[in-house]
């Protein structure tokens, strides 16, 4: 019924006529730009279906995802009637509320269900769920040609993004080491960088803050000149997560890291250095004086929102947080700008630290080379810049979106600095951790003694060398030391 | 007691004033929030003057959230359906298992037959996750994972031992003699148990059903862990609204609302009920 | 007199033995929570070993170990006071609330009725969603509660967020669920008090305060216990309220058992320790249910003997 439109999609796959030409010739024969996307997108799907490589290998099989409540989730959901209809395969998927996503998977995986094929997971994770035994490999697929169609380009995912996803599970051992197993396979990442309010900083002659030191002043700064609201969101509540976004970036701009990894391969905490004091001091000053009054239970929602109601002046934290909060339904939407962040005066560049959100296959599915067909087909590149042009895929984890001039103009138009800020951060952005088995008991401690460092319970030097005891007697309790 | 001062009356007026005030007002101001978007939620300081609007609940029950990315399904609906499926199951399992037992306590006093009953009665009081940890495995081996048969049983953990403590007062209340005599005129155990016992001990039964549907209503950790999303009841389907690209606290505050009815309703129309079943069958109304 | 049921039963259609009769009965209720013991005892040999998922290899038998390493472990002392403050404190505001609204409400009138119905509704709100209301009341920004408490002066007040007040006000959270529990437990009991002692002192023109210690307490005190214990045995493993408000922070202010074990196993995956402290809180909550169960026969049986 669509044929002429089909047509028109066909050749601007095949890059017979370009997106204006598409956009004009669709509007002609009275096609919504969204319906014009989706029939693009199928025409990319027919594209790959002749790419040689036999998709319908698995045809009439189903299987079956747990997923994060998420946009991510969302452009994965309205693009699955391409998969089904490239495979004739099914796809069925249970959607759980962020809050207790991660529970939910730790509940499945370590009953060791085969409920689920494959889910998606942080990389942090997988630092359990891999040494556990609960999910494979993904190596041994992607390097597989006869499993692997040839279309997919691995190369094309960046590199640090890839990186941080593949780790040998020996504690400490090298992200992205040749001997690492690939665990899962990023489907977005984010940075961790400055979404500031610019009503606001121009309002009030506020100048984007480019180091710790100016970071500290103009939070304050713009606190005063606020009024009622706050200077700077940050991460506080009890948890991993507080640790890992801007604090970490911060942090590791510094060339601090959580443990040093000895010849041997033994841990130790490395969180009470000098430089590390001086870190945590103005961190914690700067909550005090211009965080959120309730900064300890603040997570990713509380410091996302308050930014997008125009409550706090700017935030430290992901770049696709502030992406969110930039859009309609925000009392600030289109307020919101981006900068890219390097805390040290004195680095080269900003080295964010990331979140990625990837997809990794259950040890205990049964299905494993069917579910290896959903995995290539969501992490391939059709897919991604479907996602990253017309849903909210964003950060897209391979090159060839950030290249995609329409992907780069969408953003430009509407959210102010996000490309260059993306450029600028991307090469240094990869995950700062170390990786290791203790990972969450290390991290909550670690936010634990930040909240009572801020609530002045503990000086910062003590609270830092109490820190640093107890990260090495649970190493040495846990055989890592 | 009657000669109750003005200063007096006046005192206990404001006592019962504030108490009113503390325990209700939550209530009534959740339901406010319910009733306005976001925008006028977020204002500062907060009003009670607004346009009320419905398209809270409007979102809820047509499983249509609008978000500031797009619009979002939700299936609160089916959460809300879900809770009604695995209280009102679990009640009536626990109410054919528990009464004949409990009937047993009370009247049949066998070998080990307290030593029994106080085991009942303690699993109420053991520490859920402690159960509930290792029980996720076994459930995969026996295939109860995400199941609502599964779910049913482990809420039997809750509703069970209840059922059985006050309905067994119930039946121990009812004078041996009058089923002895019904008896004598010929009618056999079961027809006894039926006709005679079953009605008189009627409150306690409907006390302890009252009560168990409750605890089993308001339960959260039992499918949070053990479920698959389709088959979680409101008080997990209500975290929903906190998603990744912002907090809908107009929806938050609508599933609350919604989520409470239905126990509401219950505790008015059938109050005095739960008064006996709340008193745990020691004080009977 | 219940022991003199069925000695002689007439007729029988179809033949139970009355010997296992009983067992018929009680069986199948039995079985049902039978099953549960078995993920009981795997909790108990979890507890007794060195057990974390994410390092497999270096599962074994440590015996006591993890319990021992209690012992000398800040963060378990934290969790035994943090539960035992929170149980205290949520148990004595109930217990003096409970009984001040009830006293207010003993006379049996329509209004009083009324109120005490009313009263319930927190109590049939699900703890995990109470938590969460609360949590939109107390917001810094937009919440009522914040606001009111600016209105009195309390500029700043943090509520949950406060290392120095998240215990005040998750223990508001657990008394404004349960004390109407408290309350309709003890109205019961105070209007099943018996009239003629209340009558005498009245003629006799004894001081009111005095026929509440001397005569109103002491006939309640069965009732009162009873109501203690249940809440105290349940606060203690308190989980839904501060889970859903806090996750146990600011810093380790609230890590009461049942949380610090559900993150221990979620979280760390560590299941040795997550079993070990279960364990722990299970002994304790078995040694004061031992008790709750006896004073709670024993009440009944007192009820029933003046009924």
């Amino acid at each position: 019924m669509y044929d002429k439109e089909k047509q028109l999609a066909e050749d601007f796959v095949a890059k017979k006529i370009g997106r204006r030409d598409l956009i004009k010739g669709m509007s002609a024969l009275g096609v919504t730009t969204a319906l014009a996307s989706t029939l693009v997108n199928a025409a990319a799907t027919r594209a790959l279906a002749q790419n040689g490589f036999n998709w319908r290998a698995h045809e009439g099989t189903t299987i079956k995802l747990l997923l994060n409540q998420h946009p991510y989730t969302d452009a994965m959901i309205a693009n699955l009637e391409n998969f089904k209809a490239l495979t004739g395969m099914d796809v069925q998927y249970d959607v759980f509320p962020e809050d207790v996503y991660f529970d939910k998977v730790t509940a499945a995986l370590s009953s060791r269900s085969s409920e689920y094929d494959a889910f998606m997971s942080g990389a942090y994770m997988t630092w359990t769920y891999g040494p556990a035994g609960w999910i494979d490999d993904l190596n041994e697929y992607i390097m597989d040609p006869s499993k692997t169609n040839p279309d997919y380009n691995w190369e094309d995912v960046l590199e640090g993004v890839r990186k941080s996803c593949a780790w040998n599970g020996r504690p400490g051992g090298a992200l992205g080491s040749d001997d690492a197993m690939q665990w899962c396979i990023p489907l977005a990442y984010e940075q961790n960088n400055l979404t500031y309010n610019k009503r606001v900083f121009d309002a009030n002659g506020l100048s984007v803050p480019t180091d710790l030191d100016s970071l500290v002043d103009t939070a304050a700064a713009a606190k005063t000149a606020m009024g009622d609201g706050y200077g700077i969101g940050v991460r506080g509540s009890r948890s991993w997560a507080t640790i890992h976004p801007g604090f970490l970036s911060g942090y590791s701009n510094f060339g601090q890291s959580d443990l040093t990894v000895a010849g041997d391969g033994t841990l130790s905490a490395a969180m009470n250095t000098d430089v590390s004091r001086n870190f945590h001091s103005k961190w914690v000053e700067m909550i005090q004086n211009s965080g959120a009054p309730d900064w300890s239970t603040h997570t990713w929602y509380q410091v996302g929102t308050d930014v997008g109601a125009g409550k706090s002046a700017m935030m430290f934290d992901a770049d696709i947080l502030g992406y969110f909060m930039n859009g309609a339904g925000n009392a600030e939407a289109g307020n919101l700008a981006f900068s890219a962040f390097k805390a040290n005066p004195d680095a080269a560049a900003p080295t964010p630290n990331i979140w990625i959100w990837a997809m990794a296959m259950s040890s205990f599915s049964t299905k494993k080379d069917a579910t290896w067909y959903f995995l290539q087909w969501v992490t391939g590149p059709e897919h991604q810049l479907f996602g990253a042009q017309d849903m909210d895929l964003v950060n897209p984890a391979r090159s060839s979106v950030w290249a995609d001039e329409m992907f780069r103009n969408k953003l430009s138009a509407s959210y102010s600095g996000y490309v260059d800020m993306h450029d600028v951060s991307a090469p240094g952005a990869s995950i700062k951790f170390t990786a290791q088995p203790l990972f969450f008991d290390l991290t909550t401690e670690w936010a634990a003694m930040l909240q009572r460092m801020v609530a002045g319970e503990v000086p910062v030097d003590e609270g830092l060398d109490m820190l640093a005891e107890s990260v090495n007697s649970q190493l040495a309790e846990a055989g890592l030391r | 007691m009657e000669s109750t001062s003005l200063i007096e009356r006046i005192l206990r007026g404001i006592a019962i004033t504030v108490v009113i005030l503390f325990f209700m007002f939550p209530i009534f101001w959740i339901f406010l929030m319910s009733l306005q978007t976001n925008e006028t939620i977020l204002r500062v300081p907060p009003s009670m003057v607004f346009e009320p609007s419905l398209q809270n609940y409007r979102a809820l029950i047509t499983g249509q959230l609008e978000t500031q990315t797009g619009t979002l399904e939700i299936r609160f609906m089916g959460n809300l359906f879900n809770s009604f499926f695995l209280s009102t199951t679990s009640v009536a399992i626990g109410l054919l298992l528990g009464v004949p037992a409990a009937y047993a306590f009370a009247r049949l006093k066998f070998r080990g037959s307290e030593d029994i009953a106080f085991t009942l009665l303690s699993f109420r009081f053991a520490p859920p996750l402690l159960v509930l940890l290792p029980l996720t495995i076994y459930f995969q081996q026996i295939g109860l994972a995400n199941t609502y048969g599964g779910l049913i049983w482990v809420y039997q953990l809750i509703v069970l031992p209840l059922i059985l403590w006050i309905v067994r007062g119930y039946f121990e209340d009812i004078p041996a003699d009058v089923e002895y005599a019904y008896r004598i005129a010929g009618h056999d155990f079961w027809a006894t148990f039926r006709k005679i016992a079953l009605p008189l001990a009627g409150p306690g039964i409907a006390a302890a059903g009252l009560l168990a549907f409750i605890f089993a209503w308001n339960n959260f950790i039992f499918a949070l862990v053990l479920a698959s999303a389709d088959k979680q009841p409101v008080t997990v389907g209500a975290l929903a609204f906190i998603t990744a690209s912002g907090i809908q606290y107009g929806q938050i505050a609508a599933g609350i609302i919604l989520s409470i009815a239905p126990t509401f309703a219950l505790a008015l129309y059938a109050q005095r009920y739960l008064v006996e079943g709340l008193s745990l069958g020691a004080v009977k109304g | 007199m219940s022991d003199t049921s069925f000695n002689a039963p007439p007729r029988r259609r179809f033949k139970v033995s009355r010997k296992f009769l009983p067992y018929v009965l009680s069986l199948p209720a039995l079985l049902t929570c039978i099953g549960i013991l078995i993920p009981f005892f795997t909790a108990v040999w979890y507890s007794l070993q060195r057990y974390r998922l994410s390092q497999p290899w270096n599962r074994g038998f440590n015996w006591g170990e993890n319990y021992l390493n209690f012992m000398t472990d800040d963060a378990f002392w934290n969790t035994l006071q943090v539960s035992l403050t929170y149980a205290f404190f949520a148990v004595t505001a109930q217990l003096l609330l409970g009984l001040g609204i009830a006293l207010l409400l003993q006379k049996r009138t329509m209004f009083n009725n009324f109120v005490s119905i009313m009263l319930l509704m927190p109590l049939m709100t699900a703890p995990a969603l109470a938590a969460l209301m609360w949590k939109l009341m107390t917001n810094p920004g937009f919440g009522i509660l914040s606001y009111l408490a600016s209105l009195i002066g309390l500029e700043d007040f943090r509520w949950a967020s406060d290392p120095q007040t998240a215990m005040l006000t998750v223990v508001i959270v657990d008394v404004w669920v349960y004390t109407p529990f408290i309350m309709i437990l003890l109205l019961a009991g105070l209007r099943s008090l018996p009239k003629q002692p209340f009558e005498a002192a009245a003629l006799d023109g004894v001081p009111r305060l005095f026929v509440f210690w001397r005569i109103t307490l002491p006939m309640l005190t069965p009732f009162l216990l009873t109501a203690t214990l249940f809440r105290v045995i349940e606060s203690i493993q308190q989980f839904d309220i501060i889970y859903a408000m806090t996750q146990g922070g600011p810093g380790n202010t609230l890590t009461v058992f049942q949380v610090e074990a559900y993150l221990n196993f979620f979280q760390s995956t560590n299941v040795g320790r997550s079993a070990a402290l279960l364990m722990i809180l299970w002994a304790i909550t078995y040694v004061l249910s031992n008790i709750f169960i006896k004073n709670w026969l024993r009440l009944r049986e007192k009820q029933r003997g003046e009924a």
